[in-house]
């Protein structure tokens, strides 16, 4: 009885150890698969012509023809869609209606004096018209319908006016006939409601195809529509359904609803002539936005407009390059060498002792206690008061500096003592037995260390947040004194992106983009590394 | 090729034909370079020396106009404000206060919740690399740790905001999805690499014989471990927590973005869904944001030397765990 509780306690032991290890693993996956994934979506994406022609505006690729042709097709069935809108949204908003007219009766007053009209006709013809103005203001302005038709009526008595064929009265005449079309459809007493839905609709349109032809905006993430086809997904999905409170079943508490808004009982749009608009966007969305499957891998590449809106992390991964490789030419000398006297000249004495503890000081220091030290000590006084890619790398290098000598110390020591015995016995000095002999034989082993250095430094962010790191910022001018300039870098990107930048909340496929490219970078490093030990260790067992 | 082997033959029986005493010129230059040389290479070693030094020095002095502004008085007045009081408005520009007990407070919260999560799977992780897997199982969990430590600490603060914060807000209905319980999840998976590497290293080097005496009296393997391996291994295993440690104290990133970045200690105190501010976090808000040579500016600096002191600390009691260990391995 008790070897079997024993027993059991032994196989429980068993189990969750090895769940601790299964829990590590899927806590990995659990991080890895959705950063990677939707970082993916960053770079493999189904474009939209939206997306071509902002590749082409902002940095000029792509062909300008097919661009046009495509863009002229697209427009086309933009067309019929904006047609639909425009004819409701004129009896919604009779301001423009009303401009319109009273822009009619003074061309109708510049057309009878340029034709030198005697002054008692001109006065006649002035009045009749303004008559006509009025009831059509009148009928805009008001909600009651049977006065609407009232005020039209009174202006198509004139239809059949001879006199007036030709001039801009007649164009007064027309617009009434048009307004009681839509005068018959709408509902007017809902047209404060109808206004501010109107106003939903027509920013998702906007947000869908981007301006209207014509209009220009001054910000490049206005100047386009939606260029990806999930975000295309989203804004048609806003746009054709609405979200509104109803009470629950129960009569209890307000539930959230989702409505299409040309539903024929609850749309807000119901029975208007705006009700087909819906369909038809749905319809042919495919023909207005031309989606294709896209590999961006200029991503990598390209600039960004501001908040990374639009546009790519080139500077980013140039900024973590240069920062890296800086840092790698300030600790990688340094650190090698004091491997190499740590392992071949220095005896067991108390200064020794002391620079061990200093290294091992050194790599528990807190990262960001580096970065208020290059702050204090590097910005300061080693590059003039300048926060810059120098100040920046130095403090990188010194994070990493213990990190080299670690895994060069450890490289050096595994070389075995057989090699340098041998090299002793042909002859050469303790500094030519190192440089010839033990260096290179330790040479992948301290390479495996400068790798894991190089990911860890193009990860830290701390250390470079307050001495040369930069959220936006133009790319170092090569041509300049680039060193003396701060600097984009991805990992300080990756912060500003998801805590820091209201604009690149709204493009959640940059914000993952970015990571994932930190991700990549870091993982691919590493996966270097392994594989040269594994290697390494390889040669090592076979002699 | 074969000329060249010729060439260094040749060159190398030159020198063996001269007379094998050196003239004093030569011996004198071999000397000075030999001790040159020696000092070059030492003198670059304790560039790390120096580096400590400099660190300590200039943290220390950033924060000095902090501490001794006025009189003796005024510094205990100083310290005890910065070290007991629980207001902390550094930016208030009539009356600021520099109470920062609630910042220390929080980074003891998020360490000690990080570490109750990551040293049980940390240690049954490393006794299941060491004693339980096979030798092709641990030759897969190795890279795999090597991984989950080389991923950069910006990223799995954006985890933390973007995927884990929205899930505890959604699905766990916490009110707010940056809390203690998130940055401590987050941290107990950055620490636990350091933790299982540390660990197993130091249960590998408990050699066979104590292992193999305990089965022969008997004992199960979950025993043989709890009983006997880990005790034995204890020195190197305490190391092994208190680097694990040092990693989620020192933590920047992860801690800033996903703790909340509120000063407040969490009441009632169990409440883990709440926001708080550690040390690093207010360090790495706040220096963006103050103007040089001023109090805010100073303090933050006097927050680095808390911060730089502690981790001292804990370094030396972790390098003395070690050297014990150490000694504990050798003598048996």
């Amino acid at each position: 009885m008790r070897i079997q509780i024993r027993q059991t306690w032994n196989h429980l032991f068993t189990v969750f150890s090895s769940m601790s290890v299964v829990l590590m693993v899927a806590a990995l996956l659990l991080f890895l698969v959705p950063m990677l994934g939707k970082g993916m979506s960053a770079v493999f994406f189904r474009g939209t012509v939206e997306f071509r022609k902002m590749q082409h505006d902002l940095y000029g690729l792509g062909s300008e023809s097919t661009l046009q042709k495509e863009i002229a097709a697209t427009q086309a069935a933009r067309d019929d869609i904006y047609a639909i809108f425009d004819r409701f949204s004129r009896g919604i908003d009779t301001d423009l209606l009303a401009g319109e007219a009273k822009r009619l009766y003074r061309d109708h007053g510049d057309e009878l004096r340029y034709q030198n009209v005697p002054k008692d006709e001109y006065t006649a013809l002035r009045k009749q018209a303004k008559g006509i103005r009025n009831h059509l203001m009148d009928a805009f302005e008001s909600v009651d319908k049977a006065e609407i038709f009232e005020h039209l009526d009174a202006v198509e008595a004139f239809k059949s006016d001879a006199s007036l064929k030709g001039t801009s009265v007649e164009k007064l005449i027309a617009m009434a006939a048009d307004y009681r079309n839509i005068a018959e459809t709408v509902d007017f007493s809902k047209r404060a409601d109808y206004a501010e839905e109107l106003d939903a609709v027509e920013e998702e349109l906007f947000r869908l195809f981007g301006p209207r032809p014509g209009v220009e905006r001054a910000l490049a993430m206005e100047s386009y529509g939606a260029t990806r086809w999930d975000v295309v997904q989203k804004h048609l999905h806003q746009l054709v359904w609405q979200e509104s409170w109803v009470l629950s079943e129960d009569g209890q508490q307000m539930v959230q609803k989702q409505v299409r808004r040309d539903d024929p009982k609850e749309g807000s749009f119901a029975g208007t002539q705006l009700a087909p608009m819906f369909a038809l966007v749905e319809e042919t969305v495919s023909e207005t936005l031309r989606p294709r499957r896209t590999f961006y891998w200029r991503y990598f590449v390209q600039d960004s407009t501001p908040g990374h809106y639009f546009g790519g992390v080139g500077p980013e991964i140039l900024g973590t390059l240069l920062l890296t490789v800086l840092a790698m030419c300030f600790a990688v000398p340094l650190g090698v060498i004091s491997a190499a006297y740590l392992v071949e000249y220095a005896g067991e004495n108390w200064v020794i002792k002391i620079i061990r503890v200093c290294i091992n000081t050194l790599a528990g220091v807190p990262s960001i206690v580096y970065g208020l030290f290059g702050l204090a000590f590097f910005v300061e006084y080693v590059t003039a008061k300048q926060k810059c890619i120098t100040s920046a790398s130095m403090t990188l290098a010194l994070l990493v500096l213990p990190v080299i000598i670690r895994a060069s110390e450890e490289a050096i020591r595994a070389v075995p003592r057989t090699y340098r015995e041998a090299a002793m016995g042909l002859g050469a000095g303790k500094f030519r037995t190192f440089a010839t002999v033990t260096l290179p034989a330790a040479g992948p082993g301290i390479l495996t260390g400068i790798i894991l250095s190089l990911s860890r430094a193009a990860g830290e962010t701390a250390p470079i947040l307050f001495a040369g790191a930069v959220a936006l910022g133009p790319i170092p001018d090569f041509a300049g004194k680039w060193w003396f300039q701060p600097t984009r870098a991805l990992s300080y990107g990756c912060h500003d992106i998801t805590v820091g930048d209201k604009l690149a909340m709204m493009v959640p496929h940059n914000q993952y983009g970015m990571v994932m490219t930190l991700i990549l970078l870091v993982l691919c490093l590493n996966i270097v590394a392994i594989v040269i030990r594994s290697r390494m260790s390889k040669k090592l067992r076979g002699y | 090729m074969a000329n060249i082997t010729a060439d260094k033959e040749k060159t190398a029986a030159a020198g063996f034909n001269r007379p094998l005493r050196l003239t004093v010129t030569e011996d004198l230059r071999g000397f000075i370079a030999v001790k040159v040389g020696h000092s070059l290479l030492f003198l670059t070693t304790f560039v790390s020396v120096v580096a400590v030094f400099l660190i300590f020095f200039f943290v220390i002095k950033e924060a000095i106009p902090f501490l001794f502004k006025g009189g003796l008085s005024e510094f205990w007045a100083r310290m005890s404000e910065f070290s007991t009081s629980l207001n902390w408005y550094p930016h208030n520009e009539e009356h600021p206060e520099f109470g920062a007990l609630t910042i220390f407070v929080a980074s003891l919260y998020v360490t000690v919740c990080s570490l109750l999560i990551a040293v049980p799977v940390g240690l049954l992780a490393a006794i299941f690399l060491s004693d339980i897997a096979p030798f092709g199982l641990r030759q897969v969990c190795k890279p795999v740790i090597e991984i989950l430590a080389a991923i950069p600490s910006v990223a799995y603060g954006v985890f933390a905001v973007m995927v884990v914060a929205p899930w505890m807000q959604n699905k766990l209905g916490f009110s707010t999805g940056t809390n203690v319980l998130n940055a401590s999840l987050i941290l107990s998976l950055m620490a636990l690499p350091t933790i299982i590497s540390v660990a197993e290293d130091a249960l590998s080097a408990i050699g066979r014989e104590i292992r193999e005496a305990s089965y022969g009296l008997g004992a199960t393997r979950a025993e043989t471990m709890i009983k006997v391996v880990l005790p034995a291994a204890h020195s190197g295993i305490i190391a092994a927590v208190i680097l694990g440690m040092m990693r989620a104290i020192g933590e920047t990133m992860v801690v800033w973005m996903a703790s909340g970045q509120s000063a407040q200690i969490p009441s009632p105190w169990w409440d883990l869904s709440q926001s708080v501010r550690t040390m690093t976090g207010t360090i790495a808000q706040e220096m963006g944001e103050v103007a040089k040579d001023t109090d805010p500016y100073y303090v933050l600096f006097a927050i680095g030397v808390v911060l730089l002191i502690f981790t001292f600390i804990l370094n030396m009691i972790s390098e003395f765990f070690m050297s014990r260990f150490k000694k504990t391995v050798r003598g048996h």
